[in-house]
């Protein structure tokens, strides 16, 4: 299957953008080169709190991204399975005031199309016995839980076999650019400490909340907001189901099990440098005082790691909180938006949506390349993720 | 995550392994990190990797131990970078990479051997049963022996469900987690057997058996035995248990592998019914 | 795929690494190293340098005995050595390692076997606590009886 069309496309980012890229790329038939200066997905796409999204905590204020997530959710379940902690999740109303919410969130679920459930605080009780005893009303979801990097690295094993070329530890410290054309980056190995140059047809920036910077390489503008948020995990597995917050989006509205963890999330803040984080300390209390609003026995779990994140968001700065921000993703063609050919932009998304994110921006790809080849990705089963470790036999 | 340089000047020195390939050298470089009291060893890695050489290559993901992927050696004994706390450990701090694999560069070890080792590509999601109970702090192992941990109180963990026959079930809770097992190769690294053996298949491949046993989803029990029965399998661990010490995710890989030899002496075709 | 054959560090990432052990010397005496590992591992390490003495003191106890063979005059000089302070000092550290073999040994055939894993760290301290009272109570009667 590689090399079917001598076509190279070289894609800077090893996060859930680039993988979901690389695969396919690779699937369509094109040569792909993925470099990434750390391990993959060590930026942001590994550190999210593991939510398989529903959509649900969309449907009220962003029906488009609700109908997204949802798409995408079973797409997800049915090209990797085994990989999910499929429980569905709860909407959890704690007090008279999120009761309010309950109505617009069914409608808004069963607006985008979201398959929703109505429960009363027995019926929740009686699913998770930790919850809020004074909880009112719950609302049932295909939310899910997912080990971030594991569903990525399916990505990344199932491109390598299909002849991709994966290369951590290569950092793109230029990009070649020449009369308004991108023809390559400028690396430097950080297996050897040697550097060098690689050539392709297209490069693709896929850096996350580093793609302004990645973009300026080449003398390209795209305004990009990094923004942060906190998340704590607790030792104890206190819910097998995702516990969302039934009101508005805000901090420590979600509690999401992950093996015997359970990570409460998150805040929000914006910075200039995804590179410079911090954690502070009145974030880390907040997820203990929202969380246990949820579920009392947190309180007093015992704090495994608390770490933060940064959001690839879209826009300019003069955003408050980064909330504001839209997390749809966007892909941007730098042709014809400053005029340098070469090179295409994608950013933005949800780690829910890694593969149609990379479908629009494959089609968008290989449209610029004059290739004429479908997505297949939405019906091609992933290899398992130990796959990315394995040799790659010669197809 | 960077550290709290402002709040406080404490400092640790790191002695820090490197490794690059084509100019041969190992050696170890050492650096001042600035630490609070929430520093993590990943945190003043990767502080020395924007601040001191951007050449430090590192591997980490989640940065809460559930990807397994920033396994080192601190001072000697396996870690997670992540979340293995700096204020706990002494003035002078060595990090390296973990034993019994080949090294890439600098901290990052090659996980191809660690993988290879497994039986056939294991499943990653269980059955997981009721949720904590804040006051339980037992783990039961399915078996006729019951193995109990003794874990401390604030740290509840799951019932394993074979063991919650008499407790029932709750309507619609045929819920699944994740395997505790997050493959990090800290077993790997800490196993004398593997320090001498690089054929020995580690605590790892054969706590992943002895769960295919415990929990067969689709896999045949002869096939499992089978593979955990040969010399360089099963039988080549010699009970050090230091896998399980090392273990930073509850997998308890020793307990598992004394369980698999358990079934090979004792069990046999009709064993389902002793089991019970 | 020539365009990726020219990154740098593609050739070298083929071979294979150096694999760091834990402890110093060669990797094939990682076990040896107590240092930094637990009850455990240090069980593990003396349990085969005890093995080794015992079977030293076995080929030596053998050779002894054949100067049997030889006559009364050999027997003499044996009997001599082996009255010795330091020699009777030796016959403790070789109590020392049988006990320890023995007893860790029942550990390690009831906890490889499956059998009382949850007791595994309880028993070494209680091999422990026997075999050193044992040892002393030798030590006291071979030594103090001179």
């Amino acid at each position: 299957m590689s090399g079917r069309h001598d076509t190279h496309v070289l894609i800077v980012g090893g996060g859930a953008t680039g993988g979901g890229l690389a695969h396919d790329l690779a699937l369509r038939g094109l040569r792909v080169t993925l470099l990434e200066r750390g391990e993959v997905t060590s930026g942001t796409s590994g550190r999210h709190h593991g939510l398989l999204h529903s959509g649900a905590r969309y449907a009220v204020g962003d029906r488009e991204a609700g109908v997204e997530c949802i798409q995408e959710n079973a797409i997800l379940k049915r090209i990797a399975p085994g990989t999910f902690e499929c429980n569905d999740g709860l909407f959890v109303a704690v007090c008279d005031e999120d009761l309010e919410y309950l109505e617009p969130l069914v409608e808004g679920c069963i607006g985008a199309g979201i398959p929703v459930q109505r429960l009363s605080a027995v019926e929740a009780l009686l699913l998770e016995p930790n919850l809020n005893p004074e909880l009112k009303a719950a609302v049932r979801v295909p939310d899910a839980t997912v080990d971030p990097m594991r569903l990525i690295l399916r990505f990344f094993a199932t491109a390598r076999h299909n002849g991709a070329d994966i290369r951590p530890y290569m950092e793109v410290i230029g990009l070649l650019c020449h009369d308004g054309v991108v023809s390559g980056a400028a690396v430097r190995d950080h297996v050897t400490g040697k550097e060098g140059e690689i050539h392709a047809d297209l490069v693709v920036n896929a850096a996350g909340p580093w793609s302004e910077k990645v973009a300026a390489m080449a003398g390209a503008e795209v305004p990009m907001t990094p923004s942060p948020g906190v998340l704590l995990a607790l030792r104890g597995r206190y819910c097998n189901m995702v516990i969302n917050r039934m009101h508005k989006s805000g901090d420590g509205d979600i509690v999401v099990p992950q093996r015997g963890l359970s990570i409460v999330g998150t805040t929000s803040w914006v910075v200039e440098d995804p590179d410079e984080l911090s954690v502070p300390e009145d974030h880390v209390e907040r997820m203990y005082a929202e969380g246990s609003k949820l579920i009392p026995a947190l309180r007093h779990a015992e704090r495994r790691a608390a770490w933060s994140a940064a959001r690839p968001l879209v826009g300019s700065a003069g955003a408050a909180s980064g909330r504001e921000l839209s997390r749809t993703f966007q892909t941007f063609d730098h042709a014809e938006k400053d005029g340098i050919e070469g090179f295409v932009t994608i950013t933005g998304g949800k780690a829910t949506t890694l593969r149609g994110m990379a479908e629009l921006c494959a089609d968008v790809v290989c449209r610029k390349l004059g290739i004429d080849e479908p997505c297949r990705t939405h019906e091609t089963v992933l290899l398992p993720h130990t796959a990315y470790y394995s040799e790659v036999v010669a197809a | 995550m960077t550290t709290s340089v402002s709040t406080q000047q404490e400092t640790r020195r790191f002695r820090v392994y490197r490794y690059k390939r084509g100019d041969g050298g190992e050696r170890f470089d050492e650096f001042e990190v600035p630490v609070g009291p929430h520093t993590t060893v990943l945190d003043a890695l990767r502080w020395i990797q924007r601040h001191r050489d951007p050449s430090l290559a590192l591997r980490h993901s989640c940065l809460h131990a559930s990807c397994g992927t920033c396994g080192v050696q601190v001072d000697g004994r396996e870690a997670l970078a992540c979340v293995c706390a700096v204020r706990d450990q002494g003035a002078q701090i060595t990090v390296e990479p973990l034993a019994n694999l080949p090294v890439l560069t600098d901290l990052v070890v090659e996980m191809h051997g660690f993988f290879e080792r497994f039986p056939h590509a294991h499943p990653i999601i269980r059955s997981s049963g009721a949720p904590a109970d804040a006051d339980d702090g037992e783990v039961h192992l399915e078996g006729t022996h019951e193995i109990t941990l003794d874990v401390p109180s604030a740290v509840p963990l799951h019932h394993h469900p074979h063991h919650d026959r008499h407790r029932a079930a709750p309507p619609g809770a045929d819920f699944v987690r994740l395997e505790d097992c997050i493959e990090c190769g800290l077993c790997l690294s800490a196993c004398p057997v593997a320090a001498t053996s690089h054929d020995y298949v580690g605590p790892a491949a054969l706590a992943a058996a002895e769960r295919l046993l415990e929990e067969p989803r689709g896999v045949r029990r002869e096939d499992v035995l089978a593979w955990a029965s040969r010399p360089e399998a099963v039988w080549r661990c010699h009970v050090g248990f230091e896998c399980t010490k090392a273990c930073p995710a509850d997998a308890i890989p020793a307990e598992r592998i004394m369980a698999l030899r358990r079934e090979l002496m004792f069990g046999g075709p009709d064993d389902e019914e002793s089991k019970r | 795929m020539s365009a990726t054959d020219k990154l740098p560090g593609t050739a070298e990432r083929e071979q294979p690494g150096p694999i760091r052990h834990k402890g110093p010397g060669p990797a094939e005496s990682g076990w040896v190293d107590p240092r930094r590992r637990g009850h455990g591992g240090r069980a593990l390490a003396l349990h085969r340098v005890t093995g080794l003495v015992i079977v030293v003191y076995l080929y030596l106890h053998l050779g002894v005995l054949s100067m049997l063979l030889i006559g009364s005059s050999a027997w003499g000089s044996f009997l001599s050595l082996v009255t010795a302070k330091s020699f009777l000092a030796l016959e403790v550290v070789l109590i020392a390692a049988v006990l320890f073999h023995g007893l860790n040994g029942i550990r390690v055939a009831l906890v490889g076997s499956g059998l009382a894993v949850s007791r595994e760290r309880a028993m070494f301290w209680a091999g422990t606590a026997i075999g050193t009272a044992a040892v002393i109570f030798a030590a006291l009667h071979i030594l103090g009886a001179l």
